[in-house]
């Protein structure tokens, strides 16, 4: 647990080989959570993530209730086991939907939301001695993380992210215009199963290992910071995942530092990396609308902006500055503003 | 000059939704430097011949081939989600994308030449680093032009071209597909309200219109003259120029 007394920069680095393994999962989880997340986000299936992540714990705590209830031991049904079934079958009943059934897709992804935080913790009360872990599940409270848990995440990973650096041009079309992908004759189908796919175990391992709060935050926010900045999806990708794998570890330094809950950190970081791009956004829209605005207008009689005579020629007052105009109605260059004595 | 090899032919194709179908059969035959205006009063069931015309929606019946013919797309230019950030580059790239080529790796700075042509062609050249959110009506149009000729199509199947548009724009949208298709020697078929634009510049139609039950194909001057047609729109044709909406 981070400590109760304040800490510092120093102790956090001071005990780097105790703290290595869970910032790094964070960093990696964020990173390839944040890569996947652009394609979620531009394709509206947030929600998607969050009933994944839900359906994650309640494997986890299902996992947790049958080796203390029933026996059950092994790896056969560990945590992990139990996250990633419950995921994909979570997956292929959002995906696929019943045959027959009149449930909207959202009414459904409700449905598994609903059903994986409920089922989490009603299986939270018969599994006293697992608490702290069901905890760790929901809200990502956890410090530590186990080498094999780091190996298993490095290795998902890895597989992911180059299944979506093959596939990077095809998610990007699907995900700005399906149905002209599909007459293009884009596998689009199998696409946004890959996608669905790829998330599906993404979250389910990073649940196992974070917890289904921050795993969320992943998805999502580095994704909306990245979508309000980039100049295309393919850019946004990468840009979510150096933004995703920061919030991972900054969060859990920020967990360290002012002692707070590791996922609530994360996903405040997250969060904050929202705000900065989107404040970066505005910037850039404005100074994209003067761009536009100098290379439209040229200045003359009548133009609307006040004309000052200068030397030998006259200049325009525009934005605080004075406007140049050359001979030939080009814009020559600018001026300080004049001053009034 | 027109080659006497369909780019589109349908024979007896029925369309509709769960099995049920929405018009009469249908039968087309679309050829090179022919302009189909696909043509019928809001809700007549344009959409879904469309759709079934592009192969977003599988037909209930009959046959819908396009014999070793490309066929591209125009998509409303409100189909696209302003949210999500693309390039002109990257619009007008996507449409040389057919099949599995994605999955190819490309270098970053390659040039293709079928797409710096595509944005010669419109005249969005100069617009390669500007992001899509930020082009007026005129220039998101004709991007998406290019986004389809990028894949070197026969045929262009285009929706509503010029919808939301001034007359101004819309006059030059319908002068550069004409010229497109001469250069090119395309096949257009396109969906529109706009009669008026419509009678001068296509030279073939299908009237479609569910309520009334029909659906008639041919050349202009016929298709306009047929009574299910003047029952709907005798009033707007006489005006030239009405909208069929």
């Amino acid at each position: 647990m981070p400590p109760e007394t304040p800490a510092g920069l120093g102790q956090f680095f001071d005990a780097w080989e105790l703290f290595r393994d869970p910032a790094l999962a964070g960093v990696v989880a964020g990173a390839l959570l944040g890569f996947l997340g652009v394609f979620v986000v531009a394709r509206r299936m947030v929600f998607l993530s969050a009933a994944l992540s839900q359906a994650a714990g309640l494997g986890v705590a299902a996992a947790f209730w049958a080796q203390i209830h029933l026996g059950l031991s092994g790896t056969w049904l560990g945590p992990t086991v139990g996250s990633t079934v419950a995921t994909g079958l979570a997956a292929l009943y959002l995906v696929g939907g019943t045959r027959g059934a009149r449930w909207r897709p959202d009414g459904r992804l409700g449905w598994v939301y609903l059903m994986g935080a409920a089922g989490t913790l009603a299986l939270g009360t018969r599994i006293v001695q697992e608490v702290q872990d069901i905890e760790t599940i929901l809200f990502g409270s956890a410090v530590a993380v186990a080498p094999a848990d780091l190996h298993q995440l490095l290795v998902v990973a890895s597989v992911l992210l180059a299944l979506q650096l093959v596939g990077l041009r095809g998610f990007a079309q699907v995900a700005v215009d399906e149905d002209g992908a599909r007459v293009r004759g884009l596998p689009t189908g199998l696409l946004g199963l890959l996608l669905v796919a790829s998330l599906a175990l993404a979250v389910s391992v990073t649940t196992r290992i974070l917890g289904a709060l921050p795993v969320f935050a992943f998805t999502v926010l580095p994704a909306m910071a990245a979508l309000r900045v980039a100049p295309n999806l393919a850019t946004a990708a990468w840009l979510a995942a150096v933004l995703g794998g920061a919030a991972g570890f900054l969060g859990y330094l920020a967990a360290f530092l002012f002692t707070l809950p590791v996922g609530a950190a994360q996903a405040l970081v997250a969060g904050a990396e929202v705000l900065l791009t989107a404040l970066v956004g505005l910037a850039l829209d404005a100074w994209h609308v003067r761009a536009v605005h100098r290379h439209a207008h040229i200045h003359g009689p009548g133009c609307g902006h006040l004309a000052v005579q200068h030397g030998d020629h006259v200049d325009y007052l525009h934005d605080g500055h004075l406007d140049h105009q050359g001979r030939d109605g080009h814009h020559a260059g600018e001026h300080d503003p004049p001053h009034h004595h | 000059m027109v080659s006497d090899s369909p780019l589109l032919l349908c024979q007896g194709l029925q369309v509709g939704y769960r099995g049920r179908p929405l018009l009469p059969p249908i039968d087309l035959r679309v050829q090179r430097g022919e302009t189909w205006a696909l043509i019928g009063p809001n809700g007549a069931g344009k959409t879904t011949l469309l759709r079934t015309l592009l192969g977003l929606l599988p037909a209930l019946g009959g046959q819908l081939v396009h014999p070793g013919s490309a066929i591209a797309y125009v998509p409303q230019r409100s189909e696209l989600d302003p949210s999500v950030p693309a390039r002109v580059l990257d619009l007008v790239r996507s449409g040389a994308e057919r099949g599995w080529s994605f999955a190819k790796p490309r270098w970053p700075f390659a040039s293709n030449p079928a797409v710096l042509q595509a944005m010669r062609d419109v005249g969005v050249e100069n617009l390669c680093r500007e992001p899509w959110l930020h082009l007026s009506e005129g220039q998101k149009q004709r991007v998406l032009l290019a986004q389809a000729l990028a894949g070197q199509p026969d045929l262009l199947i285009l929706d509503e071209p010029t919808s939301a548009m001034d007359v101004h724009a819309e006059r030059q949208v319908f002068d550069l597909l004409g010229e497109l298709r001469d250069r090119r020697r395309l096949g257009l078929l396109l969906v529109s309200h706009n009669l008026g634009a419509l009678s001068r510049f296509a030279t073939h139609a299908v009237f479609v219109d569910k309520d009334q039950g029909v659906v008639v194909p041919g050349p202009l001057a016929e298709v306009v003259a047929h009574p299910a047609f003047d029952a709907r729109f005798g009033v707007h044709v006489a005006q030239r120029g009405g909208d069929a909406s």
